[in-house]
């Protein structure tokens, strides 16, 4: 699995997808503060299936981006794939508070 | 003053000690009381005959659940003595914010009465961190895994050092089974978190600003003195990382994790979540300091750990005096 956090984007019909790839920690703050302003629809989903490890930072980015995407979007988001890792650090840091993992 | 290794355990009632005593069998010269009207007269009587424990153990039942002011109480008497909390698995987590308060610094968990079977395995754990407590040693990592396993040590000289590192962990435990797997990523995950502290975290200039922020490429210097160690018996993996900063507080320690446990406010910055995560996954987490000289940051955790957040988590946060290294 690459380390270099990327984020790309997807298409879908009813709403806006990113795939996550690679590690998410303090390398990743420029794109996930980039990421709120390509926001169009009401539904995001974040595919974390090609994610490696995510950090502490990488948690506080991660929070700053779903806040800002709550707030200024009026969005939901939904989480996929995620490792019982990375549910169980989410639930740990409270980013299942502001982004449900998918059904 | 006459100061002998005597560790005193305080217990609630008999109930209490009966729960408590399979961890304490094995320690030499352990005197048990269950707490009367009065704890702290009687150990005034103690302290009259010219005894000052070493170690005073009591259970989570008696302090802080029934007798919120007895450490302080007996800090009054006994101002050299270290205090240990046990705290049953099967009882509510004690609050650390109290503990914090009263500078309470080692907790352990007792595992018996929670159906998990794990006593043996807490037995071994308990029995090393007690004595290091009675006779003022730091952790031995050696202590946790199966004797003769190799220990791995890093020196640091830059930041680009750190995947590198983390890839050898990750060599080191063997296995295709989920709990291999996800040991693996326990383990990476634990070891960026002690390197992220100890080389953005820890560097402090004089009016205790972070020098280097994190993310950016920085060189380490051999007088830091950052290393970091690890060692795998098959089952458990034992880690530390060292600074040459020493720029870390008990008082802090307890307060990142005493916030984070909270978490009534979401916040996204980072205080000391790194060192919350840390303490979370480990199966104890022992951290060691030598103010303005070394913060050393470790413990263990087995392959077969639980991966939930109820199991609730020990803790020694150990200070010693600047001319003990």
């Amino acid at each position: 699995m690459q380390t270099a956090f990327s984020i790309m984007p997807g298409r879908a019909d009813d709403h806006d997808y990113f795939a996550f790839h690679g590690n998410i920690d303090a390398l990743a703050e420029g794109q996930l503060k980039e990421l709120p302003g390509k926001i169009r629809r009401p539904l995001v989903k974040f595919d974390f299936s090609r994610t490696g490890r995510i950090n502490s930072m990488g948690i506080a980015l991660l929070l700053r981006c779903l806040k800002t995407i709550r707030e200024e979007k009026k969005a939901e988001v939904r989480l996929l794939e995620l490792s019982p890792m990375n549910t169980m650090l989410f639930k740990m840091t409270g980013v299942f508070l502001l982004a449900q993992p998918e059904k | 003053m006459l100061t002998n290794n005597t560790v005193l355990a305080l217990f609630k009632d008999s109930e209490d000690e009966t729960l408590c005593s399979p961890l304490l069998t094995r320690i030499a010269g352990i005197v048990r009381m269950v707490a009367g009207e009065d704890p702290a007269a009687s150990f005034k009587n103690l302290k009259v005959l010219g005894i000052e424990p070493a170690l005073i153990i009591i259970s989570a039942r008696l302090y802080p659940a029934a007798r919120l002011d007895l450490v302080s109480n007996l800090r009054n008497i006994f101002p050299g003595t270290e205090f240990l909390v046990i705290s049953s698995a099967a009882d509510p987590f004690p609050p650390l914010k109290l503990l914090a308060a009263d500078m309470v610094r080692h907790l352990a968990i007792n595992p018996a009465g929670s159906g998990n079977g794990n006593g043996d395995m807490a037995k071994s754990w308990f029995l090393p961190a007690v004595h290091n407590l009675v006779e003022r040693r730091s952790w031995d990592m050696a202590d946790y895994l199966k004797p003769g396993t190799p220990i791995q040590e890093f020196a640091f000289s830059s930041s680009e050092q750190k995947e590198a590192l983390i890839a050898e962990l990750e060599t080191l435990i063997r296995g295709e089974s989920p709990d291999a797997d996800l040991l693996r990523q326990k383990g990476a995950l634990l070891a960026d978190e002690m390197l992220e502290n100890a080389m953005y975290g820890a560097p402090r200039g004089a009016d205790d600003h972070k020098i280097y922020r994190k993310g950016e490429k920085r060189a380490i210097f051999p007088r830091e003195g950052i290393s970091f160690r690890f060692g795998f018996d098959g089952e458990t993996l034992a880690m530390e990382v060292t600074d040459g900063w020493g720029s870390l507080s008990p008082d802090m320690v307890l307060k990142h994790l005493a916030q984070n446990q909270d978490r009534r406010e979401l916040s996204d910055d980072t205080g000391g979540r790194g060192l919350f995560i840390i303490w979370r996954i480990l199966d104890h987490f022992h951290v060691s300091i030598t103010p303005g000289r070394q913060t050393v940051v470790g413990g263990h955790l087995r392959a077969s750990s639980p991966m939930d957040l109820e199991t609730p988590r020990g803790f020694h946060i150990a200070t010693h005096a600047e001319n003990s290294l």
